[in-house]
Parts: structure tokens; sequence; C-alpha cells
């Protein structure tokens, strides 16, 4: 600094300065142009990219490596939070960046990124996927979809594979066997027990997220299943703000006196606290939640905690949300990928993912004796996901779940400080939202 | 290796004889392109933009005024912008009324005044996004440090991100808390700068404190504070980091400002138009503001350049 | 006794600020340096059970060396060009000969781009960088850096340079120097501080931007630091613990550069309208 400050300088070393400024400008801007804005494309090597979660810890800490040992290409791993990775995924695809050879999506993006084009048909690239994947988890991964409503624009096309399950993430009742002598079915026993035995805050019945967005709606989700409402009708109509959706609304509210005060800004790491901690009876929550019910690092009741069907009020209807993987045209080693993905897939790996105690995606690995042995929950994981209830397919997807997740948020605050008298509450904000849905889609066009 | 030198050196000359030539306009040409490239074009390309129909985040063609049509029409829209206007008009009075009162009270002689003006203004050169994370382990209603503060007084523990009140409060509390500091220091700056006779004057002649700081102290530090106001109100609408970080907008919609509903828009549900659209109404509301600033920057740098 | 009184509530008021000021980040580093467990274990401002684990991880499995790595890169090179290229084009701004046309267009049109909220800017930039291939590159980050710098540089150098009395550059034109020769001989060493002050200005700016960087970067080859912190913030997971030690990584750096530096504050902070 000093220097620069003091410096009086002569014209030679004016002009040689210069030069040697102009010199280091170009060469500084070559570089960059070469090293800087290119990425380093290594022909034995595959760029996964995909958001945290505790389902995909096996794959980070073990699969990746074993792939490696086995087929001799690397796997740069790169994890983000859920919604930057939405973005990174979607931006990496539509500009065509080849920053990634396989996103890990969750399932609701699978419309949105196929009919954007932004997956390759995996079928056509020459994947054959494994038989024995259970039919709920696959369905998932074509556009258009096999099941359900599909949008005017694609109503007559062949669907067609644009991603493969790895973890059939879905979810189930996560209970405290110390509580409840045999898994409960039914919501009114879930609120039985929760009158019985809660004592807040020393005990509390039940815990949520109550995020607004995608969080709570993955609260409601299997309650309004149950209850025999859904997300969105055959039609596209709004299945939420009837007589179901709002009853199921209110099963919610009615927890309201058994949970934690802060619930509203609950999302998975808060409400699983809870349970794991010993101090609720119970929760609905995704697959993940597996990997930690028996770590003595993150639980105090180590073992007590048992996996069931989420409860029914006419039928269960858990929430389906896999994990799928997908190909970007743009990736720079399509082969490398298609082999992770078929590897994977495969009922040697699958077996061993299960006996993780993980989703596993085909029927074998999760009916294994030798895997159930090691993972108590498999038979219900197996289970929900056959039971489960997959959202509406279409690329509208996040924006109506952000309505939703909106309204249902908004409901929550207002239940929490009716102080019981929640009466119409419920109602005013599903109406609210389910107009929203209807004039968003009718913008959008392509639906009715 | 010499004649290299030699040739490099030559070409220079040439290369400075042709600057004296055309200069300044050489000069100040890289300087505008560089600023063209990220305003004028992005710009330019964001009003294209707002009159394109784009569905899933592809560009179908040119449209019209729909975007903006959908946009006036949108209610959510709308509630973003007052949430917005509430937010600047509280943060702001707040952080200058805050801002103003700690300048006077270390423009006194006092003991470690150094000390205490770095600890100040730590706030402020943390990056927005890392003082979400500050306030979310503040506030957060499980192993935050509010609740039990609001037990330990025997109150009811407010669970400040569960309800829609508290929560804008409490992004109002960390706008508040990240930026007095620039008021304050950019006030203290313009306090040093005055002359003390008027002041020492007053107090002499037995006018109160209050007296001294309304009619004679404030006057004189009001350009200044004019710019530090208007600096902070442009910047406060454009907020982002801070709720991107602590609450997403929520709960509901009351801490959705108009930064996060454009983003949203624009990144999660793929509607560049509306999106482009959005923030070029944002804008236009703004460009009162920009001229403002303008016209008192100027002002005020040339008044300080002439008493220099 | 008044003016007693008044000495210890004003500085009970002070003490009261500077405690509000700096408690959120000591709560912050304190819980960096917690264990799970006592995180949910009841207020405690030390750390029960000091660990350095959340750190550990951050570096281990989340790539923080990347992040850091390619802000400092991004940050030296932006400030860097956008310094040179800055300050020759408001040494032109304060030549006589230059219009006065194109010279307000120059400080207005600086002004405006310092002061438009980023999120305009990033829709559209973020579709040129696709176009010329630059997303998820450091240079893309650099390059739209240094055009925001620019900005702010030639407004900031242009009122430095203009207090440079013209008499001085004058006299060396007469002695037989070029214009540039006289910029780089006479006008620059004066105006250094105010190129130091530009200078840290800038990097704390720079360094801190967060929206731009997480809309035009998607992978830890270029992200930043913030960008980084930011995907501590899981929607489906939050580790109190790593989140914080990654608050903390973010935030030290760039508050023990502007400590060191804080007497240059003022005036970046003002635009110059305060010397």
């Amino acid at each position: 600094m000093k220097r620069v400050l003091d410096a009086r300088m002569t014209r030679r070393e004016l002009l040689r300065n210069s030069a040697m400024f102009g010199a280091a400008t170009f060469a500084v801007t070559t570089l960059s142009a070469c090293g800087l804005g290119k990425k380093s494309s290594e022909s034995n090597k595959i760029v996964i990219g995909a958001f945290q979660d505790n389902a995909l810890a096996p794959l980070r800490d073990t699969f990746f490596k074993r792939f490696t040992d086995e087929t001799g290409i690397k796997v740069q791993y790169n994890e983000t939070n859920y919604d930057s990775w939405y973005q990174n995924a979607k931006n990496d695809g539509l500009n065509k960046t080849g920053a990634y050879d396989i996103y890990i999506m969750d399932d609701n993006w699978v419309p949105e990124f196929a009919a954007a084009g932004i997956l390759i048909d995996l079928e056509a690239a020459g994947l054959k996927p494994n038989p024995d994947l259970l039919e709920n988890g696959l369905n998932q991964g074509y556009w258009p979809p096999k099941v359900g409503p599909r949008l005017k624009d694609v109503a007559n096309d062949e669907p067609k594979l644009y991603a493969l399950p790895i973890d059939d993430d879905v979810q189930m009742l996560y209970y405290n066997s110390d509580q409840f002598s045999s898994a409960p079915t039914t919501w009114d026993e879930i609120f039985a027990a929760m009158k019985d035995k809660a004592d807040p805050p020393n005990m509390y019945g039940w815990t949520i997220r109550g995020v607004k967005g995608n969080p709570i709606v993955q609260t409601y989700l299997p309650v309004l299943n149950s209850y025999g409402g859904a997300f969105a009708n055959d039609d596209w109509t709004p299945g939420f703000d009837g007589a179901e959706g709002v009853a199921a609304l209110e099963r919610i509210f009615s927890f309201i006196p058994y949970m934690p005060r802060g619930i509203v800004e609950f999302d998975t790491d808060q409400e699983i606290q809870v349970l794991l901690q010993g101090q609720s009876l119970a929760l609905t929550e995704y697959t993940g939640l597996t990997q930690r019910i028996d770590d003595p690092e993150s639980s105090t009741v180590v073992g007590k905690i048992d996996c069931a069907a989420t409860p029914a009020e006419e039928k269960s209807g858990p929430a389906i949300g896999i994990f799928n993987a997908g190909i970007p045209p743009s990736a720079p080693n399509t082969d490398g990928a298609i082999q992770f993905l078929d590897w994977f897939t495969s009922d040697d790996v699958q077996l061993d993912f299960a006996k993780t105690g993980s989703a596993a995606v085909t029927r074998k690995a999760l009916t294994d004796p030798s895997a159930i042995s090691e993972a108590r929950w498999l038979p219900a994981m197996a289970d929900a996901v056959d039971n489960s209830t997959p959202k509406p397919r279409t690329p509208d997807e996040p924006k109506m779940e952000d309505i939703l997740g909106t309204e249902l948020n908004k409901a929550l605050v207002d239940a929490i400080a009716a102080n019981g008298k929640y009466g119409g509450i419920a109602q005013k904000h599903l109406s609210a939202a389910a107009d929203q849905m209807t004039s968003y889609l009718q913008q959008q066009g392509g639906y009715y | 290796m010499a004649g290299e030198a030699i040739s490099v050196q030559g070409r220079a000359r040439v290369a400075e004889r042709a600057i004296a030539a055309g200069s300044p306009y050489l000069l100040i040409a890289p300087a505008l392109l560089f600023m063209a490239a990220v305003s004028v074009y992005p710009l330019f390309y964001g009003v294209r933009a707002s009159l394109a129909e784009y569905k899933y985040g592809r560009e179908l063609g040119f449209q019209g005024l729909d975007n903006y049509r959908r946009v006036l029409a949108d209610d959510v829209f709308w509630q973003a912008m007052y949430v917005t206007l509430r937010f600047v008009l509280i943060a702001v009075t707040l952080e200058t009324i805050l801002g103003v009162a700690l300048a006077v009270l270390l423009s006194r002689d006092l003991r470690f005044a150094g000390l205490i003006r770095t600890g100040l203004i730590i706030p402020m050169t943390v990056a927005p996004v890392v003082v979400g994370i500050v306030w979310r382990l503040i506030y957060a209603s499980d192993v935050g440090i509010v609740n039990p503060l609001f037990r330990v007084a025997g109150l009811t523990p407010p669970d400040v991100l569960s309800h829609g009140t508290s929560a804008f409060l409490g992004l109002v509390a960390v706008d508040v808390w990240e930026w007095t500091p620039l008021i304050m220091l950019i006030v203290l700056a313009g306090l040093h700068g005055l002359p003390r006779e008027p002041i020492e004057g007053a107090r002499v002649d037995g006018a109160s404190e209050l007296r001294v700081f309304f009619d004679h102290t404030l006057p004189l530090v009001r350009p200044v504070l004019l710019v530090a106001i208007i600096l902070r109100t442009i910047d406060a609408i454009g907020t982002f980091d801070q709720v991107f970080v602590l609450t997403k907008g929520g709960p509901g919609t009351s801490t959705q400002l108009i930064a996060i509903y454009g983003y949203n828009t624009a990144f999660r549900f793929s509607q560049y138009g509306q999106a482009s659209a959005m923030m070029l109404l944002v804008l236009v509301g703004m460009s009162v503001l920009l001229v403002a600033a303008i016209r008192t920057i100027r002002g005020a740098a040339k008044k300080a350049t002439g008493a220099a | 006794m008044r003016s007693r009184t008044r000495t210890v509530s004003m500085y009970g008021a002070i003490v009261l600020a500077v405690v509000i000021a700096l408690f959120p980040i000591w709560w912050m580093i304190v819980t960096s340096f917690k264990q799970p467990v006592d995180i949910y274990s009841g207020v405690s401002l030390v750390p029960q059970h000091f660990t350095m684990d959340n750190y550990a991880e951050l570096f281990r499995d989340r790539h923080f060396g990347s992040y850091l790595g390619n802000s400092l890169v991004v940050v030296a090179l932006s400030v860097g060009i956008s310094l040179a290229v800055g300050t020759l084009g408001a040494y032109a701004l304060t030549r006589s000969t230059i219009g006065e046309r194109i010279r307000r267009l120059s400080l207005v049109g600086a002004l405006v781009v310092r002061m438009v909220p980023p999120i305009l800017l990033a829709i559209p930039l973020y579709i040129v960088l696709g176009k010329l291939g630059l997303l998820d590159t450091k240079l893309g980050l650099i390059f739209v850096y240094a055009g925001l710098n620019v900005s702010l540089v030639v407004w900031m150098m242009e009122s430095y340079l203009g207090e440079i009395p013209p008499e001085i550059e004058e006299a060396a034109l007469v002695d037989g120097d070029t214009p540039l020769s006289a910029l780089r001989r006479i006008v620059l060493p004066l105006a250094a501080p105010g190129m130091v002050a530009t200078a840290i200005f800038s990097v704390i700016v720079t360094y801190n931007e967060f929206l731009l960087a997480l809309s035009f970067t998607s992978t830890p080859n270029s992200q930043t630091i913030t960008v980084g912190v930011s995907t501590l913030i899981g929607k489906i997971q939050i580790e109190w613990g790593p989140m914080a030690a990654a608050g903390v990584i973010g935030a030290v750096p760039i508050i023990v550069f502007a400590l060191l530096v804080q007497r240059h504050f003022v005036r970046g902070l003002t635009l110059g309208a305060i010397k």
C-alpha cells in the first residue's frame, strides 16, 4: 500500500508498468476465460446434484464410493438446500449449462422438468428399468402421467420414463411404542391417546410441519387423503375445499392444544426433535426419519419408535414424495449416468440399500427377511408406497402447492389465535386457496 | 527478450498517443461499457421479457401488456407491495431516530468512544444472509432465546416467527439492528464536520439539550441525514436476503416483501414475464426516490467539496 | 447531581446499545461450538461441551473450502478490474475537455446502477449469462460484480479526483507530460487514499452479495460463501449447529476486514456525499 501511495514514477517506469498492466490484464482475462469459465470435464466421472435429506445419507456415505470401486467412474456429489437445488437444477437444464449428469429430484419436479425438455427419455437412452420396481414409485417418473388427470396438450401422448426412483420416500406414522400398546390405525385413536396422555410441555400429543408452502401441505395431505379429499380432482378442480377437506383441516386444528407452541415455524427437524426427545406420542413423516430413530446421537428413545401406516379416517392416505433421478440432455457423461441408475436400482444394490433401513425401490429388497431383521420398518414402507396417493402431475404444481401452503399456514395461525373457537377458519382459507388455484390454472390454460 | 520489451514499449507509446488524442472519451468508454452491460441491457431485456409470454420457463413470444394486467390484478402482488411499504416506513423511521440518537450520544467526549463505535458498527458489516441466520437462532421457538427471556420475565413466550404480526415486527427489528449503525455512522461523520460555536453558545445560554438539538444540531446535519435516509429507503425496498433465510415470506404472506415475491414468481414459478413486469413497476414507483437521491447526493457532495 | 444521573443514563443507554448490537452475534458463535443435544437443552451463554465438529463438517462434507476460495477469487478479480476501469473513467470525467452531457450521463448512470435493487437485474442478467455460457462460472460472477462495482468506483473516484486542483495536473502537462502520464505520475498518487477507500467498500459489498450469486451459480465450483451459508438453511432439515458455524465463517472474515479499515467507511456508504 505504502509503495502505491509514495510512488512517483518516471516516464520509463510508467511505460513499463502500463505494459505490464496490459499484459497482466490480458493474461488474467485469457486465463479466466479458459480456466474459470470452463467446467472440468473428466471423462470417467459423473456429477450428481441433490438436496439435503436424511434419506440420501446412505448414498453419500456408502453407495457412491461403492459405485466408483465397482465401475471406476468417479462421483462428484453436490448437495444443497431444497429450494436452491430445485432452482439450480432447473437453471442448469434450461440453459444447458452441463454442470450435472444426474439430477436427484423430488417427484413433483418431474412434470415441469420433462415438459420443459430438460430431462432425457431414459428408455430411449438404453435404460431398462428393473421389473421389480414398486409401481407407485416408478409411475412418478413418467410424463405424461400413467395415472390421474392430464394436461390437454399431452392428453394423447405416450408416457415416457424421464426419471427413475432411487428412494421411495413416503409418509408413515411414527409412534412411541411406550405410549401405545399397538400401532394406532385411526385419527380417532390418536386423538383419544392425546387427550389421555399428553401433558404439554412435558409430553405433547402430536407435532407437525407448519411452515408455509410445501411443509404444511405435507402435513395436510395424509389427513386430507384419508378423509376422502384430494389435492386436485380428476377434472383439475380443487379437491380440498369441500366438507372432507374442511373436516381434515379441523382435525389438525383439534390437535393444537396438544402440540408445541411454535408449530407454525416448525419444519421437519423441529417436529421430529420433539418425538426423538421422547416428548411426543406420534407424528407423520417421510422415511428419512428412519435414519435417525435408532441413532443415539439424535434420539433419547432409541428402539422405541415404531412405524405404521398413516392413520385412517376412511382409509390410510400417505403422500408419496419419492426421490428420483433424471438425466439432462446437456449431461457431459450420459453413459456414466445411465450406468449409475442401472447399477443403483439393481437387485443386489437395492437389497443392501434396504439393509441400511432406507426406502429401497424394489419389492424384493423391502420384503427380504435379512433386510427386515436389520430394519423393522421395511414392511410398513412397502405398504405405505402401495397405499400412497400421488399429487396430480402438472408443471404448475409448485405454484399450486405454494397457494395451498400459504393459505394452510394462514389458517393455522388463525386457528392458534382463535384459542379453540376455530369454526369457519378452515373453510375460509381452503375456499380462498381453491379460488386462487382455479384462477391460476385458468390463466395458465390447458386444464379445463 | 530485449527486443520484445522494446516492441511492447513501442506499442505502449502508440497506444498512449491514441489515448491522448481520443481521451477522455476513450478513457470513459470501458467504464460505460461495463455499466451498460449490467444496467442498460438487462433493463432493456426486462422490458422485452415483460411483454412476452412464458410457459414453464420457455419464451413463447410477444403478447403485449398481458403480464402487466395480470400483475395489477394479482392480490398477492398488492399485498407484497403493502407489506414492503409498511416495512420500509417503520424500519427506516426507527433507524433514523435511533441512529441520530446514538450519533448524538457518541459525539460527546466519551471514554472508549472509538471502541464503542467499533462495537456498534459490527452488525452492518455482517452479510445480510448471515444476519438472517443470526436472528433465526434468536427467534426460533425451540432453540432460540426470545422465548426463554419472556418466560424468565413471567410473560407468555411470543413465538416470534409463528404469528403474522410478530414475524413482521421481528423482521423490522432485524433491519433496525442491522442498519441503525449506518445512519449513526453517517450522522456522526456529519456532526464531526460541524462548527461547534453555535451549539456551545446555545448551551452556555442555558438552552436545554433537546432545544439545542432541534434548533442547532439537526438543521446542520439535515443534508447529510437526508442522504442517509434516501439511500437506506432505496436499499430497504430491495430487502431480500434476510427474509429468504428467516421466514421465506411467512407466516402466510405477512413478511412477503416484493423482492421475495418477485424472486418466487421468476425462479420458482418460472413466470419470467410477470416477474419482469412486476419489477419494472416497482422501479417506476421508485424512480421518484431515485431522482430525489441523485439530487440530494449530488447537492450534498458539491456542498461538501465547496466547503473542503 | 442532575448531571451525574444524566451521565449514568447516557452510559447506560450506550452499554445497552452495544449489548444489543453484539449479543446476537455472540449467540451465533456460542451455538456454533455446541453439540446438538446442548443446543436443544436450554439457554446457555457458553458451550456446555465445546466442539469443533460443526466446523469440521462444513469443510469436510459441505465444500466450505471451495466457497471461501471462490469468494476470494471473485472479490479480488472483480474489484481489481472495476478499480482499473472505473478510475480511468472517473479521471476522464474530471477533465474539462469532456462534454458535459456525457459527463452527466455517466454520473447519473453510475448512481442508478448502484441503486437499482439487485432482484431487478437478476432475471435479465441470468438470461444474458445463460446465452454467453457463463452461468455457474466464476467468470460470470466476476463480470457482473465488476460491472456493478465500476459504477461505484466511477462515482466515488470522480468525487476524489475532483478534489485535486487542476493546476497541479496542468503544470505537469506544461512540463511535457502526456495526459496519461500526468495521471500516473501526479494524479493517481494523490488519489490513492480514495482508491483504497473505494476498494474496501467494494470488497465488503461484493463479499456480502447473495441474491445474484444464488441465481447465477449452481455448484460448489463457482458458488460463493454467502450461497454456501444459505445451503445450510434446508427446507427439509435445519441443523442449528452447522448453520451457526456457517454463519460465523460467512461473517468473521469481513467483520475483521471492516473493522481494520473502518475509518474509510463513511464516504463509501454515502456515495461520497460526506467526506
